[in-house]
């Protein structure tokens, strides 16, 4: 009796205790809430509240699951489109995201040492803003009568205004801008800790300096790279406000569809599903990604 | 310790073919910081030089020049007679041993050999052929496929150097090879290292703060300090007959003596200093009542408890620390002066007989031939 006593003390001191709060933390606020989104998207509309998680008609208790939501998704053409239609919208951001971020990044790690914090806290200034208004000025940019065909008209370029708004091209400007943070700022850290013995090997060893960058640069900052990329390409995905403000109604993005089936339609268990299918659509490539990375690591001869 | 003493024949070495030279060589950092001073060196084909000195002292910024990193602000390299001074590090025909090695982490070790040989454009199955021949050369045929971080450091180092040789430079460039290796590995490796160089038969230049490093590898040395050179020499040489304090004091240990020469005759001096008289057993280019420095290393000094015969090349005082080495036992004799003299005896019988412990009274004796009298 007293040795369990002390057992239940044990657990509940020091070292576990400290170890279990992340874990409490992560059940609750993570696990708890993805498994209800799952069990709703597995109910039908009539059922589908958090009460009604457990089926206790047969007396006891029992999970009824429901694949209609599934099925329709899987069976008409529009969920499907629009889901390629994000993951497109979201490679292209990330592909412009890391041309853009990458170069900025590098110049950044190669600038003065005492720059760099100043550099560092312009790249986060924006987000002293908020994101709304931030996007809200793209559109003053972009429409029609905006600032830039404006100054483009008076200038004589062009004679009739260039409709940039609600089009992929402006959804694409505000994605990019928006997250192009996000891959800076895990590139540069990775480029800053790029040790320069290696390009001076590189160099000592006969290649030129453009060489250098695609051999031994690029390969080197790798992490960086999948990091930022992810960062990019993740949020991008599921963007509801931005293709919601800047794309008009002919962009198809999942987030849209996401908030009209919660918020039009009403229909829970179909919003439910269309989640839970993103989440999968974007946990597999992930892990896949890093079993290659962690096999990797492991060749041995 | 050192190598073997080569004849020292002047005409010699002019006949050999220089490979590198060094014309007044300066490097200023900032517009104020002067790294390297108006240095001037030849190296010879085959020869392996090394760069000695203290950090700071200008060695690394030289051989970085040499390697294209930085240009001299002053002065010119040629290469085989060839104007390097400007041309950009991947453009000459020099290889480097980095310091820790700079080994590409995302490289195998076949891919890291093969790196430089891929730049020159040399055809597969030759790339593949010389890999294979450098892996042979260090011994790591096994380890082709393994990433760098999979290797030992003496594994590492290995590598670093297979790779600085596969493209078969002109001249090969080694900065601080063994500083990453612990002690005892260094000492083998020391050896390998310029077997293998010498087998290759590719010019070398060394740069280490490791004397010891300096004397077993190099054929020749320069000692530096605050940039530029103190003494260029062979080991022996430079370790017998320093020309200069700091180079006395920098190559090994030293028990320096401050004195005046009293008799300055052809064949012999005499110096007298405030421990004991020196009486130095050769000529040299002073004259009496010029004040001088004595140096006689610590292994040319004997002890006894018995007073020496003469009144010349011993003095007196008391055991204050004895270090043992287990080959050999440093004792410090603290004299009247004030001067700590260090003695090294060495220990050829297994009973430590000197008899000698803390506190004694000792004398110190050295021969009319220990001694290097220093005007600088």
């Amino acid at each position: 009796m007293a040795q369990s006593k002390n057992a239940f003390l044990n657990f509940f001191s020091g070292r576990k205790l400290i170890i279990g709060v992340p874990y409490v933390w992560f059940i609750l606020l993570a696990a708890i809430p993805l498994l209800i989104v799952l069990k709703i998207s597995l109910s039908t509309m009539e059922t589908a509240s958090v009460s009604n998680m457990i089926d206790w008609s047969r007396g006891w208790p029992s999970l009824t699951l429901n694949f209609s939501s599934y099925q329709f998704i899987a069976s008409d053409a529009l969920y499907v489109k629009t889901y390629l239609s994000s993951i497109k919208y979201a490679l292209i951001t990330t592909i412009i995201c890391l041309a853009i971020g990458y170069p900025f990044a590098y110049f950044m790690a190669r600038a003065p040492k005492h720059i760099q914090p100043t550099l560092l806290m312009l790249i986060m200034l924006p987000f002293w803003t908020s994101f709304l208004l931030r996007i809200y000025a793209w559109k003053t940019l972009l429409v029609n009568n905006g600032i830039i065909n404006n100054a483009l008209m008076s200038l004589g370029v062009i004679s009739e205004p260039i409709s940039m708004m609600n089009t992929p091209f402006s959804l694409i400007i505000g994605m990019v801008y928006s997250y192009l943070p996000f891959m800076i700022l895990p590139l540069y850290a990775n480029l800053s800790k790029l040790d320069v013995r290696y390009l001076e090997a590189a160099a000592d060893l006969g290649t030129s300096p453009l060489k250098t960058f695609w051999l031994v640069t690029v390969p080197l900052s790798k992490a960086g790279i999948i990091a930022g990329s992810m960062l990019v390409f993740i949020p991008s995905i599921g963007e509801y406000v931005i293709p919601e403000l800047l794309g008009g109604p002919n962009t198809l993005m999942i987030g849209r569809v996401l908030w009209d089936e919660f918020f039009s339609n009403n229909d829970w268990p179909m919003a439910s599903a269309v989640a839970i299918v993103m989440i999968l659509l974007i946990l597999v490539p992930m892990a896949l990604l890093n079993k290659s990375q962690s096999d990797q690591a492991e060749i041995k001869p | 310790m050192a190598t073997a003493p080569k004849p020292q024949t002047g005409t010699e070495s002019a006949e050999k073919e220089v490979l590198l030279r060094i014309e007044g060589v300066t490097k200023i950092y900032d517009g104020t910081v002067k790294a390297v001073d108006d240095v001037s060196l030849t190296v010879t084909k085959g020869e392996i030089f090394g760069l000695l000195g203290g950090s700071g002292c200008g060695k690394s910024t030289l051989l970085r020049m040499l390697a294209g990193f930085e240009v001299p602000t002053k002065g010119k390299i040629y290469l085989a007679g060839q104007d390097i001074t400007n041309l950009p590090a991947y453009q000459r025909p020099i290889n480097m041993m980095f310091q820790s090695y700079a080994l590409f982490p995302h490289l195998s070790v076949w891919e890291n050999i093969a790196f430089g040989l891929k730049r020159d454009g040399m055809p597969k199955e030759q790339i593949a052929e010389r890999v294979e021949k450098m892996l042979g050369l260090v011994q790591l045929t096994k380890f082709a496929q393994r990433k760098p971080h999979q290797l030992s450091g003496g594994q590492q180092q290995r590598v670093a150097l297979a790779r600085s040789l596969a493209k078969r430079p002109q001249l090969l460039l080694l900065d601080e090879p063994l500083g990453a290796l612990d002690k005892k590995l260094r000492e083998t490796t020391q050896l390998e290292l310029v077997n293998i160089i010498e087998q290759v038969g590719v010019t070398c230049v060394l740069v280490t703060h490791d004397q010891e490093e300096a004397m077993t590898m190099a054929s020749r040395i320069a000692v530096m300090s605050e940039g530029y050179f103190l003494q260029v020499g062979e080991p022996d040489t430079v370790y017998e007959m320093p020309n200069s304090r700091k180079v006395a004091d920098f190559i090994g240990n030293v028990n320096m003596f401050e004195g005046v020469i009293e008799e300055d005759e052809p064949d012999h001096v005499t110096v007298r200093c405030a421990e004991c008289v020196h009486y130095v057993g050769h000529g040299i280019s002073g004259h009496s009542g010029m004040s001088v420095g004595v140096a006689v290393r610590p292994e040319k000094v004997m002890l006894s408890k018995n007073k020496p015969k003469g009144d010349y090349n011993w003095t007196e005082g008391e055991v204050i620390e004895i270090v043992y080495f287990g080959a050999h036992t440093t004792y410090h004799l603290k004299l009247a002066s004030g001067m700590v003299l260090k003695a090294q005896e060495i220990n050829s019988t297994r009973d430590l007989s000197c008899g000698l412990t803390w506190g004694d009274k000792a004398y110190a004796h050295w021969s009319n031939e220990a001694m290097v009298v220093l005007t600088q």
